[in-house]
C-alpha cells in the first residue's frame, strides 16, 4: 500500500476516535457541577441574577448536548473557546504556554533517550558485571521514585542549602541573572532548566534502559549474532549496527508515546518547580474546573498522541522492513 | 526441574511432582533484593495492622484540623522524642506517617483487585473468543490507552472532592473513607487497559498450545478450558502484573494527593507531602520522611515484581 494513502487512512480512522474521547471527557466534565458557582464561591456579595448572567454568558444553561455541539463546532474550526478565569481564549493561554514546556520536555526527552542507548547496550552485553548491577540497581531506584520527592530533595540540596541553582520558574529578573558570576540570559534560562530537567530525565532514563537491556538480551543471544561474530565483524559494528537496530522498536514506541504525551507536559514536575507551563496550567484549571481550558488541553494532547502513534508506526516500518503498512 | 511445564504435565506416576509455585518459589527465595522487597512489604503490613500501638501519638481528631499541638512543639527538627520531627502546625510526623500506612495497604491492595479483575476478564475473553469480541474490547482497550489519563485522572478525581457529601461508610464497624475509595475506582479504570494486551498476547500464545488443542477435541467446553486451563497458566504473568499495578498504584494516589485532588477526610502519605510542601524551606523533614517512606514502599513493590518475573521466567536471566 502506498505511503500516502496508507496515512490518509489513518488520520480519517482517527476521527471518531477523537470524537468519542471528546464526548466523553465533556460530558464527565459538565456532568459534574456548576464552574459559576465554583468560581464564584469566594465572592460573598455576588447575587443569583450575577451567576445567572455569568451562566448565560457562558452558554452553560443550555442542555449538555447542545453545548458538546457548539463546543465541536467551534473545535472544528480550531477555536477551544474561553476560559473561565481572566477572560482570555484558550488558543493564547495554550499558545503562550507551549513553549516552556516543549522546552523542558523535548530537552529531557531527548536526554534520556541518549544516555539510555550507552547504558542499556553496556548493561546488556556486561551482564552481571558491576556496571550492570549499577544499573539495573539506578533504574530500579528511577521507577520507584516518587517524581515530586526526587524534585523536592534537589530543590532543598542545589537551591536551599549550596545556592547553586533556582528552585522556581524557568527565568529570572535581570537582577538576578548571574549564575556563576556571569550575566546572561542564557544562562539563566539553563539554570533554570537543570532541576525540573533532572528529574524528568532521571525518571524516564530508567525505563528506557531498562527495555532497552530486555531487548538486547534477547537479540544478543540469536543466531544472525553468532554469525556476524564468526565472520569476524567488529564487536562494536555487531553491537551498535545488528543487535541495536532489532531492540530498539519497544523503545521508539515508549519515545513515541512520550513526544505524544509531552505538551501535557509533566503536571507533577512543573508544579513542584513552579514551571510556567501547560501541565501546571492543567493542574490550576482543574481545581478551578475551568472547563474550556481543560478540554482545550486534554483534546491538544489526544491529537498529539494519535499523531506521535502514527509516526512511530512509520518509524518501525522504517528500521523494520519485515513491517508492512497495512 | 529446568522445565516446570512437565511437572504439571507428567500426569501418569501416581506421586504427584513438585508444584510450579514450589518450584518458583524456590527461585524466588535466591533472589535477595527480591526477599528483601517481600521483608519490607511484610513490614509495611505489620506496621498497618499495629499502627495504633507503634505511632507514639494518637492520629488527628478531623482530619482537617491540626488541634493535636504534640507538647507545644511546632516545627521541630528530627529527635529521639519526634524521629521525623514535627510540623510546622505541631503534629508528629513519625506517628502520622505509621497511622497513613493503614490507607497505603487499602490503595494498594483494593486497586490492584480491581484492576486485575478487569485485566484477566479483558484479556481473557478478547484472546479467547477471539474474532468480533476481540475486535470490540482491543478497540476499547486503546481508548483507554490513548486517553490523557495522568490528566483526566485529576479531572475525576476534582470532581469526586466536590461531590463527596458523607465522608466515612461504617461497614461492621470498620470505617472506609468514601473519598480514597473513589479516587481507587478511577485509578483502577485508568490502569488495566496496558495489562490487558499483555495478558491477551499470552492467551493467544497458549490457545495455539497441544494440550489446549486436545482438551478441545476431547470435547471441552470453552468455559471450562479458560478457567482450567488457560487462567492457570497465565496466573504467573499476572501474578507479576499485580505487583507491578501495585508499585504505581501507591505512586498515583500519592501524586493526586500531592497535587490537592485527594480525599480531604484521609490523610495519606500524599496528603502529607502537600501540607508540609509550601514550609519546605523551615521544616523539610516534613517532606523528606514521608516521600523516603513512600519511595521504599514502591521500590519494595518492584522489587518483589522483579523477582518474581525472574522466577517465573528464568530463561530470561541465563
Amino acid at each position: 500500500m502506498g505511503l500516502a494513502k496508507y496515512v490518509v487512512r489513518r488520520i480519517i480512522y482517527m476521527i471518531p476516535l477523537v470524537i468519542g474521547i471528546s464526548i466523553v471527557s465533556f460530558f464527565v466534565m459538565y456532568a459534574a457541577g456548576d464552574p459559576i458557582q465554583i468560581a464564584t464561591m469566594g465572592n460573598p456579595s455576588i447575587t443569583e441574577a450575577q451567576r445567572q448572567f455569568l451562566r448565560n454568558y457562558y452558554g452553560l444553561n443550555d442542555p449538555i448536548p447542545v453545548q458538546y455541539l457548539r463546543w465541536l463546532d467551534h473545535f472544528i474550526h480550531g477555536d477551544f473557546g474561553m476560559s473561565l478565569y481572566g477572560g482570555k481564549p484558550v488558543n493564547q493561554i495554550i499558545g503562550s504556554l507551549f513553549w516552556e514546556t516543549s522546552k523542558l520536555q523535548l530537552f529531557s526527552i531527548i536526554l534520556a533517550f541518549i544516555i539510555a542507548i550507552p547504558a542499556g547496550v553496556y548493561s546488556a552485553v556486561k551482564q552481571r558485571s558491576v556496571t550492570d548491577y549499577s544499573v539495573t540497581s539506578v533504574s530500579i531506584f528511577g521507577i520507584s521514585m516518587p517524581v515530586f520527592w526526587f524534585g523536592i530533595v534537589l530543590i532543598l540540596i542545589f537551591s536551599y542549602h549550596l545556592g547553586l541553582l533556582p528552585s522556581a520558574g524557568a527565568h529570572g529578573a535581570p537582577s538576578l541573572w548571574p549564575v556563576f558570576g556571569i550575566r546572561d540570559p542564557f544562562l539563566d534560562e539553563l539554570a533554570h532548566l537543570i532541576l525540573p530537567a533532572t528529574v524528568l530525565i532521571f525518571a524516564g532514563l530508567a525505563w528506557h534502559v531498562r527495555l532497552l537491556r530486555a531487548g538486547m538480551l534477547e537479540v544478543l543471544r540469536q543466531d544472525y549474532i553468532m554469525a556476524a561474530r564468526a565472520s569476524g565483524i567488529s564487536e562494536r559494528k555487531i553491537l551498535y549496527k545488528y543487535a541495536l537496530k532489532n531492540a530498539i522498536t519497544p523503545l521508539i514506541t515508549l519515545l513515541g508515546l512520550e513526544i505524544g504525551l509531552m505538551i501535557g507536559g509533566a503536571p507533577v514536575t512543573e508544579f513542584v518547580f513552579s514551571w510556567p507551563g501547560l501541565g501546571r496550567a492543567y493542574v490550576t484549571a482543574v481545581s478551578k474546573l475551568d472547563f474550556p481550558l481543560i478540554m482545550g488541553i486534554t483534546m491538544i494532547i489526544t491529537i498529539m498522541v494519535l499523531i506521535a502513534n502514527l509516526i512511530t508506526d512509520l518509524a518501525y516500518a522504517w528500521i523494520d522492513p519485515k513491517v508492512r503498512l497495512e | 526441574m529446568a522445565d516446570t511445564s512437565k511437572n504439571k504435565e507428567s500426569g501418569f506416576s501416581m506421586k504427584r511432582g513438585v508444584s510450579q509455585w514450589a518450584v518458583t518459589w524456590r527461585r524466588f527465595k535466591k533472589h535477595k533484593s527480591g526477599m528483601f522487597g517481600l521483608g519490607m512489604i511484610i513490614a509495611l503490613l505489620v506496621i498497618a495492622a499495629l499502627h495504633n500501638y507503634i505511632a507514639p501519638y494518637p492520629p488527628r481528631p478531623l482530619p482537617g484540623s491540626f488541634t493535636p499541638l504534640y507538647e507545644g512543639e511546632a516545627g521541630m527538627p528530627p529527635s529521639l522524642k519526634h524521629p521525623f520531627g514535627t510540623t510546622v502546625m505541631g503534629t508528629d510526623v513519625f506517628s502520622e506517617v505509621i497511622h497513613a500506612s493503614v490507607y497505603t495497604v487499602y490503595v494498594t491492595f483494593l486497586a490492584t483487585v480491581i484492576t486485575m479483575l478487569l485485566t484477566i476478564v479483558v484479556g481473557l475473553t478478547a484472546g479467547y473468543l477471539g474474532r468480533h469480541v476481540d475486535e470490540v474490547l482491543m478497540r476499547i482497550t486503546e481508548v483507554f490507552l490513548v486517553f490523557p489519563s495522568t490528566l483526566l485522572i485529576l479531572v475525576f478525581a476534582r470532581i469526586y472532592q466536590l461531590k463527596v457529601s458523607e465522608p466515612f461508610w461504617y461497614i461492621g464497624g470498620i470505617s472506609i473513607p468514601v473519598g480514597l475509595t473513589i479516587i481507587i475506582f478511577i485509578v483502577s479504570i485508568f490502569s488495566w487497559a496496558g495489562n490487558a494486551r499483555i495478558v491477551r498476547g499470552e492467551v493467544l500464545r497458549l490457545k495455539e498450545t497441544e494440550y489446549i488443542q486436545a482438551s478441545k477435541s476431547l470435547g471441552a467446553s470453552s468455559r471450562w478450558i479458560m478457567l482450567r486451563h488457560i487462567l492457570p497458566n497465565v496466573l504467573p504473568q499476572v501474578i507479576v502484573l499485580a505487583t507491578l499495578t501495585m508499585a504505581s498504584a501507591v505512586l498515583v494516589e500519592a501524586w493526586v494527593s500531592f497535587l490537592g485532588f485527594g480525599d480531604p477526610n484521609t490523610i495519606t502519605w500524599g496528603r502529607l507531602l502537600q501540607e508540609s510542601f509550601n514550609d519546605l524551606s523551615t521544616t523539610w523533614w516534613a517532606e523528606i520522611f514521608p516521600g523516603l517512606v513512600l519511595f521504599l514502599t514502591v521500590l519494595a513493590f518492584n522489587l518483589v515484581g522483579d523477582g518474581l518475573s525472574d522466577a517465573i521466567n528464568p530463561r530470561l536471566r541465563e
